[in-house]
């Protein structure tokens, strides 16, 4: 798909996609979205980057290799936060009680961990997003060849 | 410190299988060893769990610290405290086997992806065990249909991912049906967790019957539907006969179990046996159990393929416990958890077995046996204990459960079931005697009677050895495992 109009739009686009993403992931627990809907659009920025400029461009961007850390330490890491629960006050995943800051309500920084978790949901959600395109994609090679 | 012991074999189940992508750098004998340890892990630690039922009672445990009215919750009960140990054992024998038998089924590059999709395997069935709510249940059932999903499939042959593909179909239909039922009783109690719902269920009964009745019947036929019980069984044999040995061994023996526990946790501990009656659901139960513990040992006698057989004689089997609990007594109760367990060490015995003259002769036609007993002796010694077992020989588990059942079945004065039960042994001895007939007695083709012996590798010959054996002490000192499944069941129907 080698057209100059789609490269020069995606590459105007494609950064306000994903800080848009980001943002939707940040504010999980004070508006609408979260973690699942931020990730997955962070991971569509990346699938238009695939559809214009081709898989092999777009694994130099985002390798199995990326990929399978990203999937693995997104829950890891949210595995690590509820253990903190454990050790503070003996039930996993607690929240405000195992000493996670509460903020002010309604703000940027509040809610304890949750914007914690949602940062895991979303690096998560967006690799796998995109590994499954790239699989796919990657799959049809092989079959035409 | 006990209590916190279920959440931290789910973490340690989940990292494991979560470290394995991590691990491609370091050989894989280590990763495998890693592997096992973390299961023996987890087995102790069920052990412990079950020694501190036993002694000190249940207990409740919150996710976050939440009240059970608004949170998750865990209940360690006798039941699940059993049943979370012997899915583990059985597991850990498991997955000893496949560390060979592997070589033979799968792609080296899929070796990690094999070992994370059975953690997470192992992950979500302790976690359904464990949980005491109705969304949270679905939530693991996800993850378990999708796991088995990819384990049939990662043979990479075109037969597998059709299996696959039917599974994952009728899969999703089981888990939405499931759903929709939670979403009902939902609407009548306000509550997700069981015992909540139970309380407020036992109150307005009378007012919603219409309600409860289809929600227990989406529920009833979601479950059904993944746990193979005729006419919902169509998946089973495709799936069981071309996943590798030890994911056969590991869906017929402990993943359709899971699934009878989630019924039993919705029929006796959301519902309760007076509005069951009350509901007439027992009699449906009964006739779904009766003509599955007929016709599928009438289609596995039909079959050419050992592996397909045996997925057959599974569906047979599983009406046994669904035919026990629909007795809704506590003999029958019994005898259905109790078979629960026996079928589980039959099943993986024989799908092990099996796996081994694929392993070693590439045998899996039904008509090829003749003389292998002379060449494999432990296996096919291994595999007639399990198919005499099957037929309900005395000496093997099989024959406690089907005692049990019998007399649950005479208790209850249905005498007709005993005729049925009796029927399905004899046709379960018309396709499991032939082979091992034709094993021990007939001649092999190059006419070689030589003993031999076994050439299986070890990892893969002990598993087997011990479920063996495991059978067969079972079947002689049934109340060592009793006690338990008589605790269990004094806790259901309180």
């Amino acid at each position: 798909m080698d057209d100059i109009i789609l490269r020069t739009i995606s590459r105007l686009i494609i950064p306000f996609i994903e800080i848009y993403g980001v943002f939707i992931i940040l504010h999980g627990h004070v508006s609408p979205g979260g973690g699942f809907s931020g990730g997955a659009i962070l991971g569509t920025s990346l699938i238009l980057y695939t559809l214009v400029f081709g898989v092999e461009k777009a694994q130099k961007k985002f390798s199995h290799k990326v990929s399978d850390i990203a999937e693995s330490g997104g829950i890891l890491w949210f595995i690590l936060i509820g253990l903190v629960g454990i050790f503070v006050t003996g039930y996993f995943l607690t929240n405000i009680n195992a000493g996670f800051p509460i903020g002010e309500p309604g703000l940027l920084l509040s809610a304890g961990m949750i914007p914690l978790l949602m940062i895991g949901i979303g690096i998560k959600v967006a690799s796998t997003m995109i590994t499954l395109f790239h699989t796919v994609i990657e799959e049809a090679h092989h079959g035409s060849a | 410190m006990i209590e916190q012991l279920p959440i931290l074999n789910l973490v340690l189940l989940l990292t494991t299988a979560l470290m394995i992508p991590f691990t491609q750098k370091i050989s894989f004998k280590t990763t495998k060893l890693v592997g096992f340890t973390v299961l023996l892990t987890v087995l102790v630690s069920t052990l412990f769990i079950l020694l501190h039922v036993q002694s000190e009672g249940a207990f409740y445990y919150h996710l976050g610290g939440y009240p059970s009215t608004i949170g998750i919750e865990f209940y360690v009960s006798i039941l699940s405290a059993f049943f979370t140990l012997f899915v583990i054992a059985l597991g850990t024998l498991i997955y000893v086997y496949s560390t060979r038998d592997i070589e033979h089924d799968v792609y080296a590059q899929d070796y990690g992806r094999y070992y994370t999709l059975l953690f997470i395997l192992l992950f979500s069935m302790l976690g359904i065990v464990y949980t005491n709510d109705l969304f949270n249940t679905y939530v693991f059932m996800e993850i378990l249909s999708i796991t088995t999903c990819s384990i049939i499939s990662i043979k990479r042959s075109k037969k597998n991912y059709t299996a696959a593909f039917r599974y994952l179909m009728l899969n999703e239909v089981g888990s939405l049906s499931y759903l929709f039922g939670v979403a009902l009783i939902y609407m009548v109690t306000g509550y997700l967790n069981i015992d909540l719902a139970a309380e407020s269920i036992q109150q307005v009964w009378h007012l919603y019957p219409a309600n409860i009745v289809i929600a227990l019947g989406f529920m009833i036929i979601g479950v059904s539907i993944k746990a193979a019980i005729f006419p919902f069984h169509i998946w089973l044999p495709d799936a069981h006969s071309t996943a590798p040995s030890a994911s056969s061994a590991l869906l017929s023996s402990i993943v359709v179990k899971v699934y009878i526990i989630i019924m039993i946790k919705v029929l006796l501990r959301l519902i309760g046996i007076d509005i069951l009656e009350a509901l007439n659901i027992p009699v449906f139960l009964t006739i779904i159990a009766a003509s599955g513990m007929l016709i599928g040992s009438i289609f596995a006698l039909g079959q050419k393929d050992l592996k397909r057989m045996l997925g057959y004689s599974s569906i047979a089997q599983i009406g046994y416990i669904v035919l026990g609990i629909s007795l809704m007594s506590s003999l029958g109760l019994t005898a259905a958890l109790f078979h629960i367990v026996s079928h589980g060490m039959m099943k993986a015995a024989l799908f092990l077995s099996a796996g081994a003259f694929i392993f070693l002769r590439n045998q899996r036609a039904i008509n090829g046996f003749n003389g292998l007993g002379y060449q494999m002796p432990i296996s096919m010694a291994v595999f007639s204990i399990a198919g005499l077992g099957m037929i309900g020989i005395p000496g093997t588990s099989g024959f406690i459960s089907k005692f049990n059942l019998g007399v649950a079945i005479l208790d209850a004065n249905q005498w007709f079931l005993l005729v049925i039960l009796i029927m399905s042994g004899v046709l379960n001895a018309m396709y499991y005697l032939p082979i091992m007939i034709n094993a021990f007695l007939k001649d092999n083709p190059e006419k070689n009677r030589v003993m031999q012996f076994e050439k299986l590798p070890k990892v893969m010959l002990v598993p087997i050895v011990v479920l063996g054996l495991m059978i067969v002490l079972v079947g002689l000192f049934p109340n060592s495992i009793m006690s338990y499944i008589e605790a269990a069941v004094a806790m259901l129907l309180a």
